[in-house]
């Protein structure tokens, strides 16, 4: 009964709102509840006093509450077989607390508040999957984990690779922070997904919008920050084992990762290590297998740290290895073969079941080293620097071998890139005084890209940019006021060879922009906040972009680049609504995104004859376009123990030049679903049934006579998933089951590059285990 | 204090070393590779089996692939006798090579993978036997040597195109993906 009461009281806690008296509410505080062991305390519930913010922490004992006010407050600190336990806390002062539970049936445990920080960025558009919403995406692509979140989609090329897609835009337009450094790897083309392991990251937050200032040009779309862990503090040695098992593809995935602490003379010195196998063979649709679709990947990262007085040191190196199948329906000649592929209802060859993987293949190595520190001053300001090296090495394998008699050239890719990227970036962080916070710094980065391959793609490059920022708060009552500016300079001089008489040149090309940010954050009530924000991003035209000049097989297009593009810039207004009670959770974004020069694919009246045959040209050019929509999201805890959940999904976007739709926009879409939580039965925890239902609708908003085919129609999908938590001793086993496309529909979708050839995965089953010791 | 410093300088040197490190690979752009090859032509020979004399070819070239412009379709036409028999042999050459380099040996190494289709424009009175076989079990065409078999007098479009069938090669011509596709006017007089 204690166990049930308990279980309820997690359960209010989860649903209750953010409510803030005091003035500023915009740190969040992160920290771990362990036993006397220090072995992680699952399910205990930590909330604040005066707010009645909390939460429950998860399978690590970790637990993050944000949204809370500066001031004093009371943390209280609840498990079963613990004695609650209060202590108090000084928001915006505190680094780092540790709370003992006092004495309870027969153990001493103790809460380690890790210390708060302020969020970035807050009068921002953000949106967060952590806990138990990523916990379900385990396994997943980066691209397809985050479509579980409002306003966000994905494109894909083929079931193994996807990009993800904020507010109808992609690609070189949406940023990847991986713990603090931008990923830079070959954004070139819709089947260069990012080179991540998501099992890296334990919370992924997007910035929906235009947020240059923050971080950087290309920030069009908005921002993906990926964020580990944070490194122990407590001695002892901790860990996680995921293993999952999919039935489409007979997927299997096996991440661990391990860290620990140490005391006495190393006191101060963390460290963790971290690993990812994953193999997957031919997935399959309802009617048919998608031969040569399989993927074998290979990551790991090691993460050390040392706290010396007032110095935090870390580096961390990690490195990403994948090779993945192309499907091999989806390569066309000409335009004729992808008409002949489209009409035809399956694919034209016999379809099986195998993990080998034949040309056409590509293999992708990236790796990260990262040095950075920070410094506290005693006035409670903070230097922050970051040093950043990373690799990318990118090979495609044609589905043919290379035409040669040279048996060394028959190895060879028929591309590849290499890819090097220094970043630095150093940032100062200044104490709260009067209301007033903020931060201003540098980045700078650098890149080199080294084109090697017998069918020319893009030149040789080298850039260097280089940023200064400076973003201010000011918080008064329940009001808090954001502004911020920035100026960007990018130098790109690219490389090439004469093709007739090979002589050597090159081009240099100068962009530079100042870019903005202003908005404000209401708190209205206990219930009701509400925030506005203007934002500017910029981006400067990719190489690809620039000089792209040659046939892209899946698409059966000729791409022609214009090496005198302009940047794109734009401003995006966004406006949120949010609403929390004790049954109701909902958000809803509005936004307005106008972009200036945006540079797009258009199809030329000419088509282009090779000996291969006909393809439809299509050449980069800019216009002016805009992009609205609305993003919509709610839980409802309707009756005891059920919620009820919606996310909704509407992007419009419109070329302002050629007065007509904006193409691969994505269609709308609706989540539904409703969770049901059981009570807890003796060492299970937290058991869960949830059914979800995902519509989307057919895309019907296209520029005539940009594409070889209608979209796909629309299609409506049912998931199911069933979850529990096993107490096993002080370790903890979570156990998920999902089926995916219950129905075994068969479907196609319009951001899918491979639309033309193929459906949509069939029906998949999921079990994923985590353990946790 | 001195301690901070000296940790300061080593970061600092660290990264500088680690900046300027960058080799500047990219300036050395990669030449052409000598052996690798490019199909620039699909040539046409044909031998009337009654007469060698009656030698004809055609060809159709595209010099540069990475390049917008216009084929050479100068030399894309032929004429056959009207109710006469041609040995016919497909050639792929690279003629961005001086002399020409014939491709066609290693089309013919990969012969498993490879066949030759042919469409025939309806009003040219022409049929086109493949009389050539690769290794696979069982035995299926290929088509780099073809016999044709001209009708009485007509002309018209003869489509010319190579699928590359790799593993999925059964004798259809819609598997796999397509290498080459070119369009020849044939005269029969």
């Amino acid at each position: 009964m204690a166990r049930f009461i308990n279980a309820m009281v997690l359960l209010a806690v989860l649903i209750t709102s953010p409510m803030c008296n005091a003035q500023v509410c915009i740190y969040e505080l992160q920290g771990k509840v362990t036993d006397k062991h220090q072995r992680p305390v699952v399910g205990a519930i930590v909330r604040l006093l005066s707010t009645s913010l909390g939460a429950a922490t998860d399978t690590n004992g970790n637990f993050t509450i944000t949204n809370i006010c500066r001031g004093k407050d009371t943390l209280v600190c609840e498990a079963i077989e613990y004695k609650k336990t209060r202590v108090v806390i000084n928001i915006a002062d505190t680094e780092s607390i540790q709370i003992v539970l006092a004495s309870g049936e027969n153990e001493l445990g103790e809460v380690v508040v890790k210390g708060e920080r302020l969020q970035d960025l807050h009068t921002a558009t953000q949106t967060e999957l952590s806990g138990k919403a990523l916990e379900q995406t385990r396994g997943a692509t980066l691209g397809q984990a985050l479509k579980e979140l409002p306003g966000l989609n994905s494109v894909q090329t083929g079931p193994t690779l996807s990009k993800p897609v904020i507010h109808g835009l992609y690609s070189n337009r949406v940023l990847i922070i991986n713990d603090g450094v931008r990923q830079e790897g070959q954004q070139w083309g819709s089947e260069h997904a990012p080179e991540i392991d998501p099992f890296i990251a334990n919370k992924i937050t997007v910035v929906k919008g235009a947020e240059s200032v923050r971080y950087g040009s290309d920030a069009i779309g908005g921002v993906v920050l990926l964020s580990p862990d944070d490194l122990p503090t407590q001695k002892g040695i901790t860990g996680d084992v995921y293993l999952i098992g999919a039935s489409n593809g007979r997927m299997g995935a096996l991440s661990t990762s391990l860290q620990g602490a140490f005391d006495k003379a190393l006191e101060g010195l963390s460290w963790r290590i971290q690993g990812t196998l994953k193999d997957a063979g031919n997935f399959s649709t309802p009617h048919y297998y998608l031969n040569n679709t399989g993927l074998r990947e290979g990551d790991f990262s090691a993460n050390v740290g040392y706290k010396w007085k007032g110095f935090d040191f870390n580096v961390y190196y990690s490195q990403y290895n994948t090779e993945v199948g192309i499907f091999e329906g989806a390569e066309s000649g000409s335009l004729k073969d992808l008409l002949i592929k489209f009409e035809s209802p399956r694919p034209l060859t016999r379809s099986f079941f195998s993990y080998d993987i034949q040309r056409s293949y590509q293999t992708v190595y990236h790796d990260l080293f990262k040095a950075s520190s920070n410094y506290k001053f005693h006035n409670g300001g903070k230097l922050d620097i970051t040093f950043g090296r990373q690799k990318d090495l990118r090979k495609e394998y044609d589905s043919d071998l290379p035409l040669t008699t040279d048996p060394n050239i028959l190895k060879e890719p028929q591309l590849s890139f290499q890819l090097i990227t220094q970043t630095l970036d150093l940032i100062y962080t200044q104490p709260n005084k009067n209301g007033f916070t903020g931060s201003f710094g540098f980045t700078g980065t650098t890149s080199g890209n080294v084109f090697k391959g017998i069918r020319y793609l893009i030149p040789n490059f080298r850039d260097y940019n280089g940023g200064i920022f400076a973003i201010e708060r000011y918080s008064v009552n329940k009001l808090t006021f954001e502004a911020g500016i920035r100026y960007d300079y990018r130098w790109l001089q690219v490389y090439q060879r004469n093709p007739v008489n090979l002589v050597l040149y090159n081009t240099t090309y100068e962009y530079s922009n100042i870019t903005g940010t202003a908005g404000a954050l209401y708190h209205f009530n206990d219930h009701l906040t509400m925030n506005l924000n203007t934002g500017t991003a910029w981006r400067a035209p990719s190489i690809n972009e620039l000089y792209i000049n040659g046939v892209h097989f899946s698409d059966a297009s000729y791409e022609i680049g214009d090496s005198a593009l302009k940047s794109e810039r734009s401003i995006n207004t966004s406006f949120s609504v949010n609403y929390t009670s004790d049954k109701l959770r909902s958000s809803i974004d509005l936004y307005y995104n106008n972009i200036w020069n945006y540079i797009y694919e258009m199809p030329l009246a000419q088509p282009v004859t090779t000996i291969s045959g006909v393809f439809p040209a299509f050449a980069f050019t800019q216009d002016n376009v805009n992009i609205k929509g609305v993003d919509v999201s709610a839980q409802y805890a309707f009756l005891p123990n059920f919620t009820y959940q919606l996310k909704a999904t509407v992007v419009r976007g419109y070329n302002e030049t050629i007065h007509n739709h904006l193409i691969y926009m994505p269609a709308d879409r609706l989540d539904n679903g409703i969770e049901y939580h059981l009570p807890n039965i003796g060492k299970v925890s937290e058991p869960y049934v949830s059914i979800d239902n995902i519509s989307v609708a057919r895309q019907t908003r296209v520029p005539p006579h940009t594409d070889y085919v209608p979209p796909p129609a629309g299609y409506s999908l049912w998931n199911a998933n069933v979850g529990c938590l096993l107490h096993i001793k002080h370790n903890s086993l979570n156990i998920q089951f999902a089926v995916d496309n219950i129905t075994n529909v068969a479907y196609r979708d319009y951001l899918n590059h491979f639309r033309y050839y193929a459906d949509e995965l069939g029906i998949n089953y999921i079990l994923r285990l985590k353990y946790s010791f | 204090m001195n301690k901070t410093r000296i940790v300061l300088l080593t970061t600092i040197m660290t990264l500088v070393i680690f900046w300027s490190a960058c080799n500047k690979q990219e300036k050395a752009v990669a030449p052409p590779v000598p052996g690798n090859e490019f199909i620039t032509t699909l040539k046409l020979v044909a031998t009337n089996v009654a007469d060698s004399t009656d030698m004809v070819s055609c060809a159709w070239t595209k010099l540069n692939p990475n390049d917008t412009s216009a084929p050479d379709t100068s030399l894309a036409h032929m004429k056959l006798r009207a109710n006469a028999v041609y040995n016919v042999k497909v050639m792929v050459l690279d003629e961005t090579k001086t002399p020409p380099l014939d491709i066609t040996p290693e089309i013919q190494d990969r012969e498993n993978y490879h066949l030759v289709c042919f469409t025939i424009a309806p009003g040219l009175n022409l049929s086109v036997q493949r009389t050539d076989h690769d290794t696979n079990t069982p035995q299926h065409e290929v088509g780099l040597a073809d016999k044709f078999a001209a009708g009485s007098p007509s002309s018209g479009n003869l489509e010319v195109v190579l699928h590359h069938q790799p593993n999925v090669k059964n004798g259809d011509c819609n598997r796999g993906s397509i290498d080459i596709d070119v369009n020849f006017t044939i005269y029969i007089k």
